[in-house]
């Protein structure tokens, strides 16, 4: 057998100039954006709280479309472009697949901004079906087909920087040896990083993800140009979620590939695959392929033994998860030689994010709970959850270690800690108004709340505290971050 | 009630994972090599346990679903079509020509104890057809396809007016869209 790199080595092995150059462009962009993103959610939690005079309901849709596509583009970008880096130590990833992704990312990202904020395109970041081409005036048609164009090019351009990992990791490894199924059959050839087998399993959901947007694209295309044949909804909402939860899910999985990379840096213990993790991981691309039926049991049409299976593969996917990656994850630290600092510190708590959003989607996973919190605050809640405090965590821990190692900057520890509080105890408040008002069966995606829903202004209003918090502490961490990306750009 | 014993139960849930969470980072203050086989054995019940515990909520919750029991006659059938932004209801199926009013008086009737079904369908884009009681809590709720007909059956158990929300995103005006259901005391 030979042997990969041991995990509890450096992970700053000698990467190509250009592939940090690339990925310090991908974090300073990250650094500009995710501020502004969050931004936006600010403007929509002011807007329902009725602090200021009233936003038009078509701006707030279009502010509310551009913050969706916007935050899950950009975390799934930056996963990538995070992994990529990291993988660099395995494997040979293609320095252009990864400009072609930052590329059609700038280009997606401009078509998006005319679409949204010129052209007022407000279907949401799912552009549920037929929404996007039947927006009774609110919006143009161009606006419709700028959008569209912006999430082809996006497609596309994500589609190759995939299918460049997946070539990379099987020119070094067999596809089943990078799904560790040589550790199942008792056959192991080379190890296999957890890296490698969680990035393989994350690139064919995204891949699947992917293809699932193009027939999306190609059945609008298909009625818009065709004339009076519409499509089924049913079935568009079936891709659509199939597209939509795989992407979110797989952004989740390229964080949690970096925790299993970076924590045992800090750890000072080895993180390696075996026949459990390999188990676990593979169960894992068999149930989130399924696991997207949930959004749909309000849709009493849908078979009923496709609403049950939903429940079913929702309620076990949570197992390995819990098992293998989040116990692993404290069975790492526990007792371990681990020194605190700011990015193990956003590892684990991102962790720690995950398990909170995970039991708030297992609960609104259960269909007799589903009945009272779909589409209410519940929804955004256990979503923001995992994805705030979950997947943005870990990946502002891993592009924090970096961006920290690949620069001579001294920390300060004093806003290392001002940056994590802030962040916790302004994305966990932020948080728990949500969870308050599903509970209240406030309604989601309402530009404003009157009558029998006005309860959700007063929580709007304190989440506006609790997001200029957090917002405080990641102007802090984009300013540490960027001194660091400065001083690794002049190092290179 | 539902909705605040699941809240109460995230909460629960969270703060005991936060506590295991923080005790972990805390123990890094006095490292020691831990065993594998300790590790290993403590991952083992583990899956036991998360997995039966699942298995338990999955086998209370799974037969409680809201989909209709073919087995049981409604009392009282009501048609609603939802349009931007808008709910029309009827006694009489919609016709399949969108433009068609149907008739448009109001509905009544509706008594409490009724097994009523709500046949609910979309004329333009997905909506969603939630029911609010006068305390603002959600009761229950089916999405409204267009070329789909979604079957909620309810019985109300006060007499009262009854709010109905739009639940799904479907335009500049979807925070508007609501209709009055009023639900008689029966005789």
């Amino acid at each position: 057998m030979t042997t990969s790199t041991d995990v509890v080595e450096s992970t700053e092995a000698p990467v190509a100039a250009a592939l940090r150059s690339i990925t310090l462009r991908w974090v300073a962009t990250a650094l500009v954006l995710f501020p502004v993103l969050v931004l936006l959610g600010l403007v929509m939690r002011v807007a329902q709280s009725d602090l200021v005079p009233d936003l038009d309901a078509t701006r707030f849709y279009s502010v509310m479309t551009l913050h969706g596509v916007g935050m899950v583009g950009l975390w799934y970008t930056a996963g990538m472009a995070s992994v990529c880096f990291l993988l660099s130590r395995y494997v040979r990833v293609s320095v252009l697949a990864n400009k072609v992704g930052f590329a059609s990312t700038l280009i997606g990202v401009a078509l998006l901004l005319v679409s949204t904020l010129i052209g007022k395109f407000g279907a949401g970041w799912y552009f549920l079906y037929p929404l996007p081409i039947r927006p009774l005036g609110a919006w143009e048609s161009w606006a419709t087909v700028t959008f569209f164009a912006a999430i082809a090019v996006l497609g596309v351009g994500w589609t190759i920087w995939s299918l460049d990992v997946l070539r990379a990791i099987a020119s070094r490894y067999s596809l089943t040896e990078a799904l560790g199924w040589g550790y199942l059959r008792g056959n192991v050839q080379q190890e296999v990083p957890p890296m490698v087998l969680i990035t393989t399993v994350s690139i064919i959901g995204a891949l699947v993800g992917l293809v699932t947007a193009v027939v999306l694209l190609v059945l609008y295309a298909v009625e818009a140009l065709g004339g009076d044949a519409a499509n089924d909804a049913l079935l568009m909402k079936n891709l659509v979620f199939l597209f939509g939860h795989l992407l979110v899910n797989i952004t989740l999985y390229l964080g949690v590939a970096v925790v299993y990379e970076v924590l045992p840096h800090y750890a000072k213990r080895p993180w390696k695959t075996n026949g459990k993790v390999a188990l676990a991981w593979n169960v894992v691309l068999v149930l989130v392929m399924f696991a997207y039926l949930h959004h749909l049991y309000m849709d009493f049409a849908q078979l009923r033994e496709l609403q049950l299976l939903g429940q079913v593969t929702s309620y076990l996917s949570s197992v390995p998860a819990a098992i293998m990656s989040i116990f692993g994850t404290l069975a790492l630290v526990y007792r371990s030689h681990l020194k605190w600092s700011l990015a193990p510190a956003l590892l684990f708590s991102g962790v720690l994010g995950w398990v909170i959003g995970g039991i708030g989607a297992v609960i609104d996973s259960t269909i007799a709970v589903n009945l009272l919190f779909h589409n209410t605050l519940w929804v955004p809640a256990h979503f923001h959850t995992y994805f705030l405090m979950g997947v943005v965590l870990m990946l502002l821990g891993g592009v924090y270690h970096i961006c920290d190692k690949a620069s001579t900057c001294e920390r300060k520890a004093g806003r290392e800690k001002l940056v994590f509080w802030l962040t916790a105890i302004g994305g966990y408040g932020f948080l728990l108004m949500f969870y308050i008002g599903g509970a209240a069966s406030i309604p989601r995606r309402y530009a404003t709340y009157t009558g029998n829903i006005s309860d959700g202004q007063g929580l709007a209003l304190a989440s506006v505290f609790f997001i200029v918090l957090f917002l405080a502490g990641l102007v802090i961490y984009a300013i540490e971050t960027g001194r660091r990306c400065l001083g690794a750009a002049k190092a290179s | 009630m539902t909705q605040l014993l699941a809240l109460s139960l995230f909460l629960a849930l969270s703060v005991v994972c936060a506590a295991a969470f923080i005790a972990v980072a805390r123990s890094t203050a006095a490292p020691e090599d831990v065993p594998y086989e300790a590790t290993a054995k403590l991952r083992a019940r583990l899956f036991w346990v998360v997995l039966a515990v699942l298995l338990v909520f999955l086998g209370l919750t799974i037969p409680y679903t809201p989909y209709p029991d073919e087995s049981a006659q409604p009392d009282r059938v009501v048609h609603v079509r939802a349009r931007q932004f808008a709910f029309d209801f009827s006694d009489r199926p919609f016709p399949d020509d969108a433009t068609t009013d149907p008739d448009q008086a109001p509905l009544t009737g509706i008594a409490t104890g009724d097994l009523v079904e709500f046949r609910v369908t979309a004329m333009d884009v997905t909506h969603g057809f939630g029911v609010y009681d006068a305390d603002g809590a959600l009761l229950a709720q089916v999405q409204a396809m267009p070329g789909y007909v979604n079957r909620l059956r309810m019985q109300f158990d006060t007499a009262a007016t009854y709010e109905i929300l739009c639940m799904e995103y479907c335009g500049a005006a979807h925070h508007v869209m609501r209709a009055a259901l009023d639900v008689e005391k029966a005789n």
